[in-house]
């Protein structure tokens, strides 16, 4: 009864016309800068946090979660239309929503995403309500070694994301892992590749080599392939998903939000790691898992829900503990802090207005969402009938803004040209990036976690396999590499018997 | 509403063309004199993330200075190396009044003693404008540890020597140098495991996967109010408002022992005195008023002032101070 009595209390505040007008406002301002390639949330907060001065604290930190949530929304649909990812969670979108766009369905991905996003949010929303302080405390139990053994199993599926030669996924992986080295060592402060560029001294930005790998490369090899534009455009079918599309993707929503609700919780990678593994969970479910990467509409319904569930969940340490889980919740954190609200563990009793109020208008939130981006389905779509001498170099401009706006670095802005070059190289070789971006994402954090868990160790590694959660992972993570490797093998027996 | 129409204008032709000319005029005035100053928006570089303490006191004074300067105050994120990629960038700007940085303790007293090769000189190449705001640290550690106050932490740290392991939010931080500095002082050994930044070190901490810390004080205080975390002393000179009951560690077993995190304006050197008056005059003048001073202070953030001179004085005196820490620590970063 006491959750009945929180969620009116919740309502009560986020229903006030004020506050459902800022969250609108917050929802749609994040669906215009997650459209727009590499200009994120954390670029868009920090210059509208001193505008929030004005604002009773409520009204202004459902505004900036809105940004947040809704930039998840917008992510997709530059990932979906033109192969942009424009934050970590939307490259899997990439794989399998594009491919679809060049079929000319690229309104089902786009309405399929926003679906099972606003599934994935009202489920996350109803877990935040339920579980939220429990659920904090699994923060906890994951120190360095589950996080190491996790990342073990998040590589092992990176390897299941490609769908060409496993020989080449490997390699990519391995590449992602080495220009994940680049920058000072946590552990001891050594320069690594940085070639006494100072600019390096922090590694080389995720949304940087995402940019240059997926869109520019696409726009480069695009322009020797004349022919293949003119039919995407010519055969855009409906705008809306068929009732075959619906039922290929339910489940993949709803197994794409438990992963993501759980990964959201988890400071650091937790929610990166949702939408890959997301994915790589409906292509071993799938019947016919080779149909991933030409156009499977789970690929796009199981990532995008578990990419909005991960938003969502990522909440929690915030709001329960003070502690945020990644660069947007810090600057949260700091948005709190100007509004006099202490960020820790009695937000939730001191200010429990704004503890219900946030989270009811996270739901909100949600479905103004939905109903924002349903209609824009096909202005979206009709962008792609905008002849390519135009559309591209616009899109190039503002891909170049939004990585410039980063960090306010130019060297950022030269490093993605030159990754799109490099990803154009792999078009040709016909190795896929998807796997170089996770090993990229996660080498370092796993390397981090590996050597910190030694440390606290005293060198002892049994610790990996003593500690249950983490062994637990490791056995996961070791299934999965028999289902992925034996096949493989067998098949190349086959081939070598049949020579 | 209105607030926001302000802040998010709709960019007509002819703003456009005024933002063109404000350009090429931005060009040519930048030589002139001092008594027209400021007369195009100022910029502070914080070499920090957004969201972070220096960026929130850096959004905090530009806002009320921008008032009374009735100029834009443009607060921009130039993070990298420890703070040094901002830094450097304010160092080899134009010294006109329109580029000022939010230096701290790392990258005006710690970095110029742990980097072997620096880009900027923190002397030379600057000139201080004024003291905005320090904090020491708090030497927190997790409830399960059996130490109720410092002495028996340094008791249990001799006992079991190597068994304790002190979190920090990276090499060369302060929270990691406190730590070095403690464990020289008090002649014990703990492991340093050194995360990357504050809030994945006290999530380790929370959860029991190390044991102390000696953490800037607006994360973990949160933590100490909520009790899973256990205070034992403030790292500075003296006691801090908000833990009034609480000694500081000099007090407690180590006399001399004294850390504290700092902020401060600084223009790049050049900059004409005039400006540098007005600017110290306007940003003394935003700390005495800043409306979130009480909110601030709540959190252990004393907000500082002074003149120039006092703040030059001062960083003298902690680029010192700080070389024989870090040279005594081992702490390395290359």
């Amino acid at each position: 009864m006491e959750l009945l009595a929180n969620l009116q209390l919740g309502f009560d505040v986020a229903l006030t016309l004020q506050n459902v007008l800022y969250c609108f406002l917050g929802v749609f301002l994040g669906t215009l800068i997650g459209v727009l390639p590499g200009i994120g949330p954390v670029a868009t907060i920090a210059m509208l946090l001193p505008a929030t001065f004005a604002l009773p604290p409520v009204s202004a930190l459902i505004m900036l979660a809105g940004i947040y949530y809704g930039a998840q929304y917008g992510g997709s649909t530059t990932a979906i239309l033109v192969n942009l990812p424009g934050e970590a969670s939307s490259v899997v979108t990439c794989l399998d929503g594009y491919a679809m766009a060049q079929q000319g369905r690229a309104g089902p991905a786009l309405a399929v995403a926003a679906l099972g996003s606003f599934f994935a949010g009202t489920v996350a929303t109803l877990i935040l309500v339920m579980f939220a302080p429990p659920l904090a405390e699994v923060a906890f139990k994951f120190g360095p070694a589950e996080y190491f053994s996790l990342m073990v199993l998040g590589l092992i599926a990176a390897i299941v994301l490609a769908h060409g030669s496993l020989i080449n996924a490997i390699a990519m992986i391995l590449l992602g892992l080495l220009l994940g080295l680049i920058g000072a060592d946590t552990n001891t402060g050594q320069f690594r590749f940085t070639f006494g560029l100072p600019q390096l001294a922090d590694g080389i930005g995720f949304v940087v080599v995402a940019m240059g790998l997926f869109g520019f490369s696409e726009i480069i090899a695009n322009i020797e392939r004349r022919a293949r534009r003119e039919v995407v455009m010519a055969k855009i079918t409906s705008l809306f998903p068929t009732r075959e599309d619906l039922k290929a993707s339910w489940k993949a929503v709803l197994r794409g939000t438990a992963i993501g609700a759980l990964l959201g919780i988890l400071p650091g990678g937790g929610a990166t790691l949702g939408s890959f593994a997301a994915y790589t969970l409906e292509k071993k479910v799938a019947k016919d898992p080779s149909r991933f990467g030409k156009g499977a509409i789970e690929g796009v319904a199981g990532p995008e829900s578990a990419n909005n569930a991960g938003a969502q969940t990522s909440f929690i340490p915030l709001l329960t503990l003070g502690i945020p889980a990644n660069a947007v919740m810090a600057l949260m954190v700091g948005a709190m802090t100007i509004h006099g609200i202490t960020p820790g563990p009695q937000v939730m009793t001191e200010r429990p207005e704004l503890f219900w109020g946030m989270i009811a208008s996270m739901w909100i939130g949600n479905l103004l969402l939905v109903v924002l981006n349903l209609p824009l389905i096909g202005i979206w779509v009709k962008l792609l009938s905008v002849p390519y001498r135009i559309l591209y170099p616009a899109i190039l401009l503002f891909s170049c803004i939004g990585v410039y706006s980063l960090n306010n670095s130019a060297i950022d802005v030269a490093l993605a040209l030159a990754f799109g070059f490099l990803g154009y190289l792999f078009i040709k070789l016909d190795c896929e990036p998807a796997p170089l971006l996770l090993g990229f994402v996660l080498g370092p954090m796993m390397e981090e976690n590996l050597r910190r868990a030694l440390l606290l160790s005293r060198g002892d590694p049994t610790v990996f396999v003593t500690r249950p959660l983490s062994l637990a992972l490791l056995v996961v993570a070791a299934a999965l590499l028999v289902i992925v490797v034996v096949p493989a093998v067998r098949r190349k027996r086959e081939e070598a018997f049949q020579e | 509403m209105a607030a926001f129409s302000r802040d998010l204008p709709c960019p007509s032709r002819r703003t456009w063309l005024r933002a063109l000319i404000f350009v090429f005029g931005a060009c040519v005035a930048s030589a002139a004199p001092s008594q027209d100053y400021p007369s195009r928006p100022i910029r502070i570089i914080v070499p920090f993330p957004a969201g972070g303490t220096a960026d929130l006191l850096a959004r905090q004074i530009g806002q009320t200075m921008s008032e009374a300067l009735r100029q834009q105050v443009v607060i921009e994120n130039r993070t990298g190396a420890g703070g040094n990629i901002g830094a450097d960038l304010a160092a080899k700007s134009k010294p006109d009044g329109y580029t000022l940085l939010m230096g701290t303790v790392s990258t005006h007293a710690i970095n110029p003693n742990l980097y072997p090769k620096m880009p900027y000189d923190p002397v030379k190449d600057f000139a201080p404008v004024t003291m905005v705001a320090r904090m020491p640290n708090l030497l927190v550690v997790h409830p399960s540890v059996p130490a109720n106050n410092v002495a028996e932490l340094i008791a249990l740290a001799k006992a079991r020597p190597g068994a304790l392991a002190f979190a920090s939010a990276g090499n060369g931080t302060t929270q990691h140098l406190a730590g070095e500095l403690f464990k020289k002082m008090a002649g014990v050994d703990m492991i340093h495991v050194p995360y990357k930044g504050n809030a994945p070190a006290v999530t380790d901490l929370v959860g029991g996967q190390v044991q102390v810390m000696f953490d800037n004080i607006p994360i973990s205080l949160q933590q100490v109010r909520a009790g899973k975390l256990r205070a034992l002393a403030v790292t500075g000179p003296a006691r801090s408002p908000v833990l009034p009951e609480l000694p500081t560690l000099a007090e407690a077993a180590l006399p001399g022992y004294s850390i504290i995190s700092w902020f401060g304006l600084y223009a790049p050197s050049g900059t004409s005195p005039q400006i540098i008056e007005r600017l110290n005059r306007e940003a003394n003048k935003a700390l005495a008023t800043a409306h979130i001073r009480r909110r601030l202070t709540d959190q252990g953030i004393e907000l500082a002032g002074g003149t120039p001179g006092q703040f030059a004085d001062f960083m003298r005196a902690e680029l010192v101070k700080w070389g024989k820490i870090v040279r005594e620590s081992g702490a390395r970063v290359e």
